[in-house]
Formats: structure tokens, sequence, C-alpha cells
């Protein structure tokens, strides 16, 4: 057991909130060198505390949120990976979010923030570098995100710390409710809000003022991390996402590839995005560019609006999943109103992605009568409605009366209260709501929906091997527009060149697909245990049943052939066998012996 | 209704200082505002550089110059200046950071060389622990003469509120120019620019530009890009949700 020369320091602080302490958690380098850090170092928690069917409400479940072993360095590596087991799909989830936190955590000297129990009364902490204090929260319990983070910030009488807080969303347990990191960043995907909620937990503020990370050799590191951006600075993809962020996919996926959604998957035509998107934003709305720490992307961007019903309102809006969610997928026409829509998920730290595909359920329903404006509290959502839909973002975050209460449920569980054919448009994956990527437009899009661990999250990458490439950025906390990938141009080689002389390692690209597919197969065995088997990895009804109406890509559906030849590749690409359950032998092969015995129960129990 | 929102430092009383001040963010303002409309990084470079009158040489010393506007908050900066000083990547030991305001802009805070240099002005040891390197125009910190934590007169007396303590020794962090060629200038061009060119600048520049600008504290700095850009939201308070805002 050695420990790390470089990249980590080889601790992790463990926060317990029932007692209300702290201790350093040691982590030997064997296992960074086979989980990585982040997402991967959160699943091996996962993996060798939980046993099946643990409630992840308990007191003694845990959140991990973690920066990789290139945070904090001249490597941009921006994101921070939040691990837990979702109390909203019972699954291992893992959800990514940019701006400085992971450096900071990282110059405070730890490798993540293990958090764990549950205290009595509503407590946030703060950590500057190796002192932790807990404080009283009750004055922030109800605050939207910004003030809390604010409120903070006075607290601590620093503006320059970096923030993860809940907001009444998570207090209220909504389980699509997620964590916001300094006011506009969201870890939507993770889900973790409701968790941090039930802790009463209202968040923690991280300040690093003493430590760097340790590098090996730090020459080679500078030169291998200067090849990484230049690289990423010359790919015209990034040119795009710098000047439109994501937003601009908005526009191209509508007229060239035809995935955007409309109104809940009816379609893929939506001509008044241009109403919505990337031009229209820049014309009036966009004034800054933000960055994450040290990337040349920049593909956050703010605005205001000088004048209407929403004036003043500063909003990180659109980018595409929030636009999609949020604007074409409830048949919106008015750029105001959308903004104000994703402005109000931030407050109340809420998955706009889960969110608005309530709404568009919600809608549908209504629209196709399975439900009636008196189950909704008088409220009759139509697309494009937008003051409608506001109404209701303040009733599912406060679970308020009818409405909120039914609606809060996600999805799934409302498609199995309301009945009536309502399943045939409810379109979850293993109980979540889809992203802004229809499959019959982007048919690659299987591999993130189906294959991935989250269920239906939109980032777990566009093909076999880029589920694994997916896993190594969330574990090294690089950005996928950064990094190797369908959306970056980095290569697996130019990775490994930064990560050997950082941690003193001496990895092989093969090492880096390696620890990819443990991580991946770590994080599906701990899936199997749930029940997760060959016949979850689906995409909805809708998407094998109806053809796509208008748009590029006019008549097209997602074939039961589309369905099999992507999921056998994919299966065959990380050693699982044709129900979907990872082999005894790959098991051998990634080093995760310790697995066998638990995924044999599991394959007695349902019968794999 | 609208007077209420200016940034306060317009409505200071004015003495010489204050009227300096007052003249350098409203010409401030308006450059970035012509900067915006999609010009080409060189064409709002130029815009920047200060004309010598006909007939004269342009100084030859560098200074730091700031498009406050520009601003993304990478942070490269900071971290290429903690490198380049220490070996290390820490940013709390960098000689320039970057201050968020109301969590909607981030202002670089840079030392601005000043002519007069109030920060030298200020320092009592004999010699002084604060120099200016005439070949560089760089400002150097004599660590052993420097008194530490206990004196920072050099941070009182720094017009734009720039110098920090040295968080181990609690010494000032004093930009030094690296010696005549700006990592942080380097590094804010290696992110190959934003859409509207980069943020830090390293040229000679005339007397009058830095003066000015550097009378402004982050805060008053962060108080005039939020004017600037996000009118009229200038407090940058959240308009949604409503419920919350009554007092929920």
């Amino acid at each position: 057991m050695a420990t790390p020369k470089g990249g980590n320091f080889g601790k992790v602080l463990e926060i317990d909130l029932s007692t209300q302490t702290a201790r350093t958690r040691a982590i030997p380098d064997e296992v960074y060198q086979q989980f990585v850090g982040a997402r991967g170092l959160g699943a091996y928690f996962a993996v060798k505390e939980y046993k099946a069917g643990k409630n992840p409400l308990d007191e003694d479940a845990f959140v991990f949120v973690g920066p990789g072993p290139l945070a904090g360095t001249m490597c941009v590596s921006p994101r921070t990976s939040i691990v837990n087991k979702n109390p909203y799909t019972g699954l291992l989830n893992h959800g990514e979010c940019g701006a400085h936190l992971a450096s900071e955590i990282k110059w405070a000297g730890w490798d993540g923030i293990y958090i764990k129990g549950r205290a009595k009364k509503p407590v946030w902490f703060s950590v500057v570098n190796d002192k932790v204090e807990f404080k009283d929260a009750s004055k922030m319990w109800g605050k939207t995100t910004d003030d809390t983070h604010e409120m903070m910030i006075k607290d601590m009488k620093d503006s320059r710390i970096r923030s993860i807080v809940i907001g009444p969303a998570g207090e209220n347990g909504v389980p699509y409710s997620c964590l916001i990191v300094e006011r506009f960043r969201a870890a939507a995907r993770s889900n973790a809000g409701i968790v941090f909620g039930d802790k009463k937990l209202k968040g923690f503020a991280v300040r690093g003022t003493k430590y760097a990370v340790p590098v090996v050799d730090n020459a080679k590191f500078l030169a291998a991390a200067n090849v990484a951006k230049e690289t990423n600075i010359s790919d015209p993809g990034a040119g795009r996402r710098k000047v439109w962020g994501t937003a601009s996919s908005m526009e191209t996926n509508n007229f060239v590839l035809g995935s955007l959604i409309v109104k809940n998957f009816q379609t893929t035509w939506w001509p008044d995005v241009v109403k919505l998107g990337a031009e229209e934003a820049e014309r009036k709305f966009w004034k800054r560019h933000v960055s994450c720490t040290n990337c040349q992307t920049h593909c956050l961007k703010l605005g205001v609006l000088r004048e209407g019903k929403y004036k003043g309102l500063i909003a990180e809006a659109p980018e595409y999943e929030s636009g999609g969610l949020l604007g074409t997928n409830l048949g919106m026409k008015d750029f105001d109103q959308m903004a104000a829509l994703i402005e109000a998920c931030d407050a109340y730290g809420l998955d706009y992605i889960s969110t608005g595909g309530v709404l568009g359920f919600t809608t549908e329903a209504v629209e196709k009568g399975a439900l009636k404006p008196s189950d909704l509290d008088g409220l009759k959502p139509k697309w494009g409605d937008g003051d409608t839909y506001m109404k209701l973002i303040d009733k599912i975050a406060y679970k308020q009366g009818k409405a909120g209460k039914l609606l809060s449920q996600g999805v799934a569980r409302m498609s199995k209260q309301i009945g009536k054919g309502t399943d045939a448009y409810a379109n979850v994956v293993k109980g979540r709501e889809m992203a802004a990527h229809d499959p019959r437009g982007d048919k690659n899009r299987f591999y993130t929906y189906c294959i991935g661990t989250n269920g239906a999250d939109h980032a777990e990458g566009a093909s076999s091997s880029d589920l694994c490439r997916v896993a190594m950025n969330d574990s090294l906390c690089l950005c996928t527009f950064t990094s190797s990938g369908v959306w970056g141009a980095s290569t697996d080689k130019i990775v490994v060149d930064m990560l050997n002389p950082l941690c003193g390692w001496n990895w092989k690209t093969d090492d880096y697909w390696m620890a990819g597919k443990r991580i991946l197969t770590a994080e599906r065995v701990f899936n199997v245990r749930e029940g997760i088997s060959s016949k979850d990895d689906r995409l909805p009804k809708r998407f094998y049943a109806e053809k796509l109406p208008a748009g590029p890509k006019k008549g097209v559906v997602f074939t039961e052939e589309d369905h099999t030849k992507r999921q056998t590749d994919a299966y065959k690409f990380l050693g699982w066998d044709e129900k979907g359950v990872p082999t005894e032998v790959s098991l051998k092969a990634y080093g995760l012996d310790f697995l066998i015995e638990d995924l044999n129960a599991a394959k007695r129990k349902y019968n794999l | 209704m609208e007077e209420k929102k200016l940034p306060d430092v317009l409505k200071k009383d004015t003495t010489r200082r204050d009227f300096l001040k007052g003249t350098a963010t409203a010409a401030g303002g308006a450059l970035a505002i012509s900067a915006i409309g999609g010009m080409s990084p060189k064409k709002a470079e130029a815009q920047y550089s200060v004309q010598t009158a006909p007939g004269t040489k342009p100084f030859a010393q560098k200074f730091l110059y700031t498009a406050r506007h520009n601003c993304t908050g990478c942070r490269s900066c900071e971290l290429a200046c903690s490198l380049f000083h220490t070996g290390n990547v820490r940013p709390d030991m960098a000689r320039i950071w970057i201050e968020k305001y109301k969590d909607i802009v981030d202002v670089p805070v840079i030392c601005w060389q000043c002519d007069d240099a109030p920060c030298i002005a200020a320092c009592p040891t004999t010699p002084k622990a604060i120099t200016r390197d005439a070949k560089s125009n760089g400002i150097i910190l004599n660590e052993k003469v420097c008194l530490g934590a206990k004196c920072m007169k050099c941070a009182e007396a720094c017009p734009a509120k720039y110098v920090r303590g040295n968080p181990d020794t609690g010494q000032p962090l004093i930009c030094d120019l690296c010696g005549g060629d700006p990592q942080c200038v380097k590094a804010c061009h290696a992110q190959s620019g934003n859409p509207q060119g980069p943020c830090l600048m390293s040229r000679p520049v005339g007397i009058g530009m830095n003066m000015s600008f550097r009378n402004v504290t982050p805060e008053e700095a962060g108080k005039d890009l939020a004017h600037l850009l996000f009118y009229p939201n200038v407090e940058g308070k959240r308009v949604v949700p409503a419920k919350t805002r009554k007092g929920r």
C-alpha cells in the first residue's frame, strides 16, 4: 500500500453529519491506479461498502464529491463528480458539473469529500484547507441556491469560496432535485439533492490556499498538458462551443441532424427553434462568456433580459439540454419564458432534464385526456404556455397541492398512477426522464441512454468505446468537450501522456481502456445487484413504435435491429454476456475478483 | 430612478483624484461597449493602445493592462503566475487574481505598475523593501527587508486594493512582470482569446491609461462591469422564482 506520488494526495475527507465530525481516510495509490478517482473512486466505495438493496436514504448512505487527479494542475480539468446511490432510480449514479469546485478541493489538500450520516437540524460545513467547521443552516433552509451561496460568502468573509448547495426542491424531497455549484452550474443528473435534504445538509463551501497538487515530472507534464490544450483549441467543434456554447446544437439538431426533441418526443421538427436557439440568444440575450478553471472553451453564456415581463432576468440560458427540455420540448416560442423556466430550475435546485420531461409528459397527458385540470389544481398546461409551466415548477419544488404531489414523483411513477395508456408516451429509461436527443434522429444515443450507468443520461458516450472514454473523463474529471471522445479532440495517448508524469505511473494506452472498462463494469455489477439486466437496457416504447412525422429524419423509427446491433456491440466490447451481466472471466481480467460472489448471488436471485 | 443605479464611484465629490476616477470609469465603459459589437480582436487591441504625440518615442517600459469585460474567469493567469513564481499551481500565491462580483462578473485584479507607485512611497523600511526594476518596470520585493504581515503599508496604499498577503509568509504579493515577460498575458492569449479578444495585455503604454484605471477597487470594478453588462439588473438579483422573492 503505497501513498500516491503525484496527482493525488492519498486522502479523502470523510464527514459524518450524525456526530458532526471529520476524519481523514487514506486511499492507497493502488486504488487510484485501478479506479483513477472521482466517478471511479465513488463506484469503488459503492461496490465495496453497499450490499444489494441498500436504502439510499439510510443514515450511513454516502454522497461522494470528487475531483480527479488532474484537477488543480495546468491541465484543463475542471469537473467535479458526484456519486451516490440514486433514490430516484435505485441505481448507482454519477453526476458531473464544471466551475472551480474541483480545483479548490484539491488546493485544500483533498482527493474528495465523502459525506455520510444525518444531522438533526439543518447544517452546512466549510472546508478551509485542513480545517472543517460545521455551521447552523436554519437561516439558509428554504432559501434559493444563489441566496445560500451569498450567505456562505458572508459567513466566511471570503468571496473566493466555492460552494455546492441544494435549493428548496432538495429540502422538500423532490426525487429529481440536484446540486447547484456557484449559482449557475448544475450537477443536474446527480439527483443528490434529495439525499442532501434527507441528511439535513444544505451544502458546503471549500477554500484551498495551502496545498499544490504534487507533480512527479513537472517539465514532461506541462508539455503534455499543453499538447492537450492546443489539440482542443484547434478542434472546430470546440471553436463552435467557444462562440455559441452548446446551444448551437439546438439549430443544428433541428435543421441538420433531426434529433431535437419537440413536444415530449412527438417530433424533431420545430422551425421556431430560431426564436430560442444560439443565434437569437447571441443577438438579444448573451452578454458574456464564462469559463471553468483554466478552460479555453468558456461554453457557459450569461445574459440579461432588458425588457418584458422578466425584465432584468439574468440566466445561464439556453444551453443545449436546458433549451431542448424547457424550450422545444414544451413547444415554446418565447425566448424570455424559456429563460425564466431555466432560471427557476437553477434557483430551486431542480434537474431541468427531468423537470422538462415531467412537464412535457403532463402536457401530452392533458392533451390526450388522461389528466384533467382538476388533477392539477385547475391548471391546464398547453404547449408553449410558459406561465402555467412556471406555476407548475413552483408547485413541484414545494410539492404543493395535488399538482405538486403528482408531478414531483417523476414520469415513471406518474404514468403508473394515472394508467390510461400513458405508458405509450412515458419517455423514461430505468425510471428516469430522457435528455434532449431523440434516438431516432441520432441512433447512437442509444449507448448513453441505455448502456450507461445512470439511465437516460445524455453524457455517457455515443459508442462502445465512447462509454469507456467518458468513464475515464468523468474519473479524471476532464470535460468531455475538451478531452477524448466524440465531442473532444484529445486521444487516449494524450491523456496517458499527461497522467504518467503527473502520477509517476507507467501506463500504456491499454491501461487507459482497461481502467475505463473496469469502472463501467464495477458500476454495472452494482446495478445488476439491484436487478438490472438486458431487459432494462431499452428505449421507451415510443421510439420503436412511432415514425418521425417531419424533419430531416422524417419516417425514421428505432428498429429492433438498431437496438440489438448496438446492444450486442456494447456488451461484447465491455465483456458482458448477452443478458448484460459481466462475465466472471472479464471480472477477473479487470481485477474485480471481489465482486464475483456478489454477482453470482444476483444472478441466482434474478434468474440471469 | 436610473440615477440611483449608477455605481457609487460616479457620485463621489469631485476632488481631482475622484474626478480622474470618474472619467476613467466612464471612458472604460464607452470603450468596452464599442468593443463588444463583434469587433475583431486586432481592431479592439488597436483601440486600446494609446497614441503618443507624433515625433515622440513610446515608452520602452512595460505595463500590464486588462480589458476587464473580456475576462471569462478562467483563472489561467492565476495558475500561470503561481507556476512561474513558485514552481507549483497554487493560485493564492499568484500576483494576479480574479475576483467574483455577485457571481455574475469576474474582475481581473492586476498591478497597474503606477508611475507614482504609492506602494513604494508607503514602504517604511530603509532601504525600501519594494523597489521598481528599472529594466522591466516590475515591482520587486526584497524578502529579507520586508516586515511582512505586521506592516502591509503597501497594501493600504494601493489604490486598486490589489496587494494581498502571501498565505505562507504574510509578505505582500506584488507583480514583478516576470522580469519583463508576463506569464499571465501569455496564458490569457494561449486561451486563444474569447470572441471579444483577450483580457490581459502587456505593452508599452503611455501616461494616463494605467493611472486612471488603477484607481478603481475590485468591488467598484465589479459594479462597473455589472452595470455595463447586466443593465438593468445591476445588482445581479434573481428575478425568478417570484415566490421566493416574496420572502417565502
